[in-house]
């Protein structure tokens, strides 16, 4: 079972989720827009908080500082009503090619992914692949699955959202 | 296919947890592994719901952020 698509495979807007390996994630969508536009969304703090951050998931972006270039850093703080402390996600862009690719490590754990995203522009179109690279198949388990006992009343407003 | 190739088809799927064998006497039985199963279907469930939701969301974004564009570009030539 290494591949899982959702349901409507004849739209360009579908979110495709495959279990490349034990070790690696790959999520593809096609965007109706120019690759600068579709980079300009990722590589911009302002805009990137606009849509990193699901509004079902209850969390709050306390800040986001992202000094998008190669070898520059990145941090992002969230609070959850659930927790007494924010929590940080933090790492190092490895690789910024603009409006073609983004490499970043995930820091915030020694089980962190490293993420590539690219970006390609067909026809007026772009194609964005993220791939995420985990250092162990556990890790790989393990990611998002601390959030998971939280996440059915989560996944409810999800469902409420995007029927809307 | 040979017995040889069907051992390894099975040690395959074993490693991988989709299937238990238990081997009595000269009798190897094979089940489905189906807690495994079921595991990885919700590990690809959740990244599926993470992502779409993020995805739609720049969907809309990117959608705003061409309009704007085309807009500006047609102040441009005026």
């Amino acid at each position: 079972m290494p591949k899982e698509n959702e349901g409507s495979t004849g739209t360009t807007n579908h979110t495709a989720v495959e279990r490349k390996s034990d070790r690696e994630l790959v999520v593809t969508r096609t965007f109706d827009a120019p690759a600068h536009i579709v980079f300009e969304a990722w590589s911009n703090p302002e805009l990137f908080k606009v849509w990193w951050v699901p509004k079902s998931a209850g969390l709050s972006l306390l800040s986001c500082d992202m000094d998008i270039r190669t070898g520059g850093s990145y941090r992002l703080v969230f609070r959850h009503p659930a927790f007494d402390q924010p929590m940080a996600f933090f790492g190092t862009y490895k690789e910024v090619t603009p409006n073609k690719r983004l490499v970043w490590t995930n820091e915030e754990s020694e089980q962190g992914a490293v993420t590539t995203v690219t970006f390609e522009e067909n026809d007026g179109k772009t194609l964005v692949t993220l791939h995420e690279l985990y250092p162990t198949e556990a890790a790989r388990d393990e990611a998002l699955a601390g959030s998971a006992d939280g996440l059915p009343e989560q996944f409810a407003q999800l469902d409420e959202l995007l029927a809307s | 296919m040979t017995l040889t190739g069907m051992k390894k088809h099975v040690s395959v799927l074993e490693e991988a947890g989709l299937v238990i064998t238990e081997k009595v006497g000269r009798v190897r039985t094979c089940r489905l592994g189906q807690r495994r199963l079921e595991e990885e279907a919700a590990w690809i469930e959740r990244h599926r719901q993470l992502w779409s939701a993020r995805f739609d969301a720049l969907d809309k974004l990117v959608e705003h952020m061409k309009r704007e564009e085309k807009v500006d570009a047609q102040r441009k030539r005026r």
